[in-house]
């Protein structure tokens, strides 16, 4: 808002009273007033008048300039109303009311949606908890009636499908449950490792590691959900036998990079940027079957949440590289 | 060698019930807590080598029975736990739990959890040594003894005939032996595993034992 658009917002009725006072300037000359009263007259007319649109121009020009300016800063423009003060005058003070009512109304329906988001993740969270322990003696039974290895096989991708949901209910905007700490990176990939022994034992893949030394700076936790996932993938999708999953990785400037590369199958270009999708399984998802589409939607998920990069690097019938990257610049970790 | 007593606190029957036939068909003496409101009198009268707690128990929480039963003596403790997220994690190491496991645990991991504490808290003299048929196995200096001759084995042949002399008198197949290296960091392949027997063969043959470890045909290796 500025002068010009204040005025010409006013113009008709500033015009209107020009007209009129020019018909009564003819008329008093008609009547022969003395000049001195005609000024007079004037001046009790259109003196107030103007004063009246110049104090009240300052005032709001004040009022509505924050509220432009407010807005343009905000990053989240709904907040715009937490900002205004009320006005003094009638119809800021209608708008201000009005406003503000709509924003607490919206304020409440999306707490609504917060809450029921929250209980449905807490749920999640219990279900996956309580589950476990029927799983943790179905394990135990079968070990001691001395079941073959397939059945454990099986178990063991109940296991990583509950995990799955347990994950996907909390890379949810609402939760914040993880702790950033320093740790070796050597910890998780063992741990990796171990979780998929098996895996590896059985269908005769090697895993070729050197010692990493590097500190990393992350929850522990999610990057061993991630890094399982990604191993996961590769052992998948390795040939028995002659498959080979070496981890390794590259320290740069201020990251480090952890690589998890396979001589599986590999990626057809064309799939290659959909992999993140929620639900793309493509070429080999199809023929592999056994693929949801949702472990890389995921690990890309999470690793946004944890401000982790994550990428992808495949060559069909050659091989897939997935790459990892922690920051190594502790500013980076605590922003967001 | 003497026999660990292990005292098992899980609310849950079946899982405490054959955690129990497990631990003791792999060498364990156990026993467990049936009636959990006297979980500090049976501690007391059982006297265990190590713990296994559930931390989810009724009447009292795993974390308050586990501030009771340092109070009381410095036996080992493993925590078990379905809450797997890092806080729970950071809590039960900071209140001084030994070892934290999260369920549905693999047995595998479990044992090698339950071995490394008790090996860490009552490393002794006697239990460093292995013998098998006048042979010594020293596990803390990583060597075997055999007619005042010696050889030193390397972290994986040391593993490998460690488990050997565990199992002694069954089979074991490679994919046992390779799940047990893998539970001890030691990620070896077929191959690694094939040259690293003959490796400590050779070294057994050295000090003058020969076919010590025998081979099953399709099953895998026994020492008799």
């Amino acid at each position: 808002m500025n002068f010009y658009t204040f005025f010409r917002e006013k113009f008709t009725y500033l015009f209107f009273n020009l007209v009129l006072a020019l018909l009564f300037a003819v008329i008093f000359w008609k009547m022969t007033v003395h000049i001195g009263i005609m000024i007079l007259f004037y001046l009790f007319w259109f003196g107030p008048l103007l004063l009246y649109y110049i104090l009240s121009y300052i005032k709001k020009k004040n009022y509505y300039q924050n509220i432009v300016r407010f807005q343009a800063q905000l990053d989240q423009k709904y907040l715009l109303p937490e900002l205004l003060v009320r006005p003094s005058f009638l119809e800021g003070q209608i708008i201000y009311d009005t406003i503000a009512d709509t924003y607490k109304q919206m304020h409440e329906h999306v707490n609504v949606y917060k809450r029921e988001q929250i209980a449905y993740r807490e749920y999640i969270e219990a279900w996956v908890h309580e589950i476990k322990t029927p799983l943790a003696a179905t394990r135990i039974t079968l070990q001691n009636q001395g079941m073959d290895a397939g059945v454990f096989d099986e178990l063991d991708k109940i296991e990583q499908y509950i995990e799955q949901v347990l994950y996907f209910a909390r890379s949810s905007d609402v939760s914040q449950d993880y702790i950033i700490r320093a740790f070796p990176i050597q910890e998780v990939v063992n741990k990796v490792a171990k979780r998929n022994a098996r895996s590896f034992i059985y269908q005769k893949i090697r895993l070729e590691m050197n010692e990493l030394h590097e500190i990393v700076y992350s929850d522990v936790k999610w990057v061993e959900f991630i890094l399982n996932q990604i191993v996961g993938n590769a052992l998948k999708y390795s040939k028995s036998n002659q498959g080979v999953i070496k981890i390794y990785t590259i320290k740069r400037d201020n990251q480090i990079q952890l690589h998890i590369e396979d001589n599986g199958i590999g990626i057809p270009e064309k799939d290659l940027f959909r992999v993140f999708n929620k639900g793309f399984t493509g070429e080999n998802g199809r023929k592999y079957s056994q693929s949801t589409g949702m472990g890389l939607y995921l690990c890309n998920r999470l690793a946004e949440k944890l401000n982790l990069g994550i990428s992808i690097n495949s060559k069909k019938n050659v091989g897939t590289n997935v790459q990892l990257i922690f920051p190594q610049s502790k500013v980076l970790l605590i922003e967001s | 060698m003497i026999k660990y007593k292990i005292l098992i606190i899980e609310d849950e029957k079946r899982i405490r019930e054959e955690l129990n036939e497990y631990l003791e068909n792999v060498g364990y003496e156990t026993a467990t807590v049936i009636d959990f409101s006297r979980i500090l009198t049976i501690v007391k009268e059982v006297s265990p080598d190590l713990i296994l707690l559930d931390l989810n128990l009724p009447y009292i929480d795993g974390y308050t029975i586990h501030r009771e039963i340092k109070k009381l003596s410095d036996i080992p403790i493993i925590m078990v736990t379905s809450r797997d997220t890092e806080m729970d994690e950071l809590m039960s190491m900071s209140l001084g739990a030994d070892d934290f496991i999260t369920k549905p645990y693999n047995l595998q991991i479990l044992m090698a959890r339950i071995e490394a504490v008790l090996k860490r808290v009552y490393s002794s003299e006697r239990d460093n040594f292995l013998s098998y048929h006048g042979m010594k196995l020293n596990v803390a200096s990583g060597t075997i003894e055999y007619q005042s001759k010696e050889q030193i084995l390397t972290k994986n042949e040391l593993k490998i005939l460690y488990f050997l002399i565990k199992h002694k008198g069954s089979i074991v197949s490679r994919e046992q032996m390779m799940e047990y290296l893998w539970s001890a960091d030691l990620f070896v392949d077929d191959n690694t595993l094939s040259v690293n027997i003959t490796r400590l063969r050779k070294k057994l043959e050295q000090l003058g034992i020969s076919n010590l470890i025998e081979t099953r045909r399709g099953m895998g290796y026994i020492l008799p």
